[in-house]
């Protein structure tokens, strides 16, 4: 009865409209309530859930995020793309999945990723006789590219849902060549869909124009190299490396950009307060709510239904990657995360899957999600930039799903796809 | 402008200025936050001496963040919400389930407010290590965003009401802040 008020009264509570973190909170609390435990002690854990030190990570990452949209570097970043691939077939697709990979190592935010490129980007993109739908489904694809690159915050996220044996680090490294592979995989789709549909390319502007253009980025670019380089040669921690990569962000876009304004700081700054308490008191109420499944004993009966299904490791890999899957279609990525992790991390470690690959797997099961109806914050974004009703972008969405999917398989079932770099350089 | 008009016309902006104000604390908090790491760091490769009461403030200046802001993202209508149903149905419904909503905040807020100070009468005579602060302190925001969640949960009703009696009560329902 403790289980079904925890699990009911936040799916009565999401689905009539409440914001997914008070409604973990209530039920929380709630269940709390009906096992005779104090409610202090449900609202002390949402308390200690937010004032962990390595979460701190998160409002650094937000806000260095937020500096480098507000500082113009998503400009930069594009035009170094352009130069560098736009010649190609369909060459502002290829544009777009390019200038994701790169700045989505900046800002580590998919829908940062899609606002900023997405307005830079699909005007052009329809103003040169591509369609708008196939614009809005680059963008929109390609900004998984945010979370799976480092740095993300949603992967600090996930090492303390994992209860914070995870190397930060570790985790930063393993989501490279798995998001790299993606963003190789999404520009084979941009080809294909632009050679069927007859897509123009850009001039080669020469290898003049690609060195100026790199040039110009590498200062903004740096920001990644100081908030990965930092944390993995240990010369910061993740947090501290969060916060000196805000400080040079400041710094680079005031004095050697001159792009951000006094305006654009407070802008960046509001925005990423806003950000920081929308994920963190998501964090605080997922932690009382995990504290009660923990309780019910939720990740040992979901291990005991999967193995009822099949004891096929594959099949249940499979079987997982299908639940996160349409888990992500309703749900938002952060609350899955915290939610998600402690349920079906302990099934993964059975089958003999690493928590880092299973902790990459998750990020892309889920930033796929993020770009399919009905809770799609980029699908929606990416369609509001973009002016597309949602049913004609997902329309023609497919190639894209398959080529992220493509991806998903290969980080599921080759372990080395994720964990080469960690084995290789990891801390 | 009648007299209840006017006094409508100033509960809200009270309500916008509490709302800034929270916005004004958490970003300064932020920025507080990334000098004093800064300062760590600079301490600890320059000076030679480590600030040890880096993490204790950052602690407090997380919590401080965190809960003002998650208030007024309720003002303003910024969480994450997956508002399947209430996009179904009739705007009228969705003003209903928006009301129905913002009352159950409401009395989280109240709930969260009452624990808090209760929290904070149980840990105020603890310090916090380093920093020499009672440890009650840390739970003052967490009572301040109850109280928030609750005025701005009830002027959030208050606003779905005025709509539910306006003539144009049919007009679909934004998200955004501000425009209903």
């Amino acid at each position: 009865m403790g289980l079904f008020i925890l699990l009911g009264l936040f799916a009565l509570l999401i689905t009539f409209g409440l914001p997914v973190a008070y409604a973990l909170g209530i039920a929380a609390l709630s269940s709390f309530f009906y096992e005779g435990l104090p409610v202090l002690i449900g609202v002390q854990r949402i308390v200690s859930g937010v004032s962990i030190f390595s979460l701190l990570a998160i409002p650094f990452f937000i806000f260095a995020g937020e500096l480098m949209l507000h500082g113009g570097i998503a400009a930069k970043l594009v035009r170094l793309a352009s130069s560098a691939v736009g010649w190609a077939r369909g060459g502002l697709g290829q544009v777009n999945v390019f200038s994701s990979m790169l700045f989505g190592g900046i800002s580590g935010s998919a829908v940062a990723d899609v606002s900023a490129l997405g307005s830079l980007l699909i005007p052009v993109m329809k103003e040169k006789g591509y369609g708008d739908d196939y614009a809005v489904n680059v963008t929109v694809t390609s900004s998984v590219a945010g979370i799976m690159i480092p740095p993300s915050h949603n992967m600090i996220l996930y090492a303390v849902a994992a209860g914070g044996g995870i190397s930060v680090s570790n985790l930063f490294l393993a989501g490279i060549i798995p998001g790299v592979l993606m963003c190789i995989a999404l520009g084979f789709a941009a080809r294909w869909v632009a050679i069927r549909k007859n897509y123009p390319t850009e001039p080669f502007a020469g290898w003049m124009a690609v060195g100026v253009a790199a040039i110009s980025a590498v200062p903004g670019l740096f920001t990644a190299v100081i908030i990965v380089g930092g944390s993995l040669s240990g010369v910061f921690t993740v947090t501290e490396s969060g916060a000196i990569g805000c400080i040079y962000a400041i710094v680079i876009t005031m004095f050697v950009y001159r792009s951000l304004s006094w305006q654009g700081f407070c802008t960046s700054v509001q925005r990423a307060v806003r950000t920081t308490g929308m994920v963190m008191i998501l964090v605080g109420c997922a932690s009382a709510f995990g504290y009660m499944l923990a309780l019910y004993d939720v990740p040992k009966m979901l291990t005991d239904m999967l193995y009822v299904i099949s004891d096929n490791p594959i099949i249940i890999l499979l079987m997982m990657n299908m639940m996160l899957l349409i888990l992500g279609m309703i749900m938002d990525m952060g609350a899955l995360i915290l939610i998600c992790t402690p349920i079906f991390l302990p099934v993964a470690v059975g089958l003999g899957m690493d928590p880092i690959q299973f902790g990459i797997m998750l990020m892309m099961n889920l930033g796929l999600g993020l770009c399919t109806p009905p809770v799609g914050g980029c699908l929606f974004v990416g369609c509001a930039i973009g002016d597309v009703p949602i049913q004609r972008a997902v329309k023609s969405i497919w190639p894209f799903y398959l080529a992220i999917f493509s991806a998903l398989m290969l980080i599921t079932f080759v372990p080395a796809v994720s964990m080469i770099l960690p084995n290789l350089i990891g801390l | 402008m009648d007299n209840a008009a006017a006094k409508k016309n100033i509960a809200q902006q009270l309500i916008n200025l509490i709302a800034t104000t929270c916005t004004l604390i958490s970003g300064l908090s932020l920025v507080t936050l990334t000098l004093t790491f800064g300062w760590l760091v600079y301490g600890r490769y320059i000076l030679n001496s480590t600030p040890t009461w880096v993490e204790q403030l950052a602690l407090l200046l997380i919590i401080t963040i965190t809960f003002l802001s998650s208030a007024v993202g309720i003002k303003e209508r910024t969480h994450l919400a997956v508002d399947i149903l209430p996009q179904m149905c009739s705007p009228k419904v969705q003003l209903l389930f928006r009301i129905g909503c913002d009352l159950v905040l409401a009395g989280f807020g109240l709930l969260l407010a009452l624990m808090a100070i209760e929290l904070i009468e149980f840990s105020w005579y603890k310090r916090i290590p380093l920093l020499d602060i009672p440890e009650g302190i840390k739970y003052l925001p967490v009572t301040l965003s109850g109280s928030l969640l609750v005025i701005f949960s009830l002027n959030n009703i208050r606003n779905s009401v005025a709509r539910l009696r306006s003539p144009d009560c049919n007009k679909r329902l934004s998200n955004k802040s501000g425009e209903d």
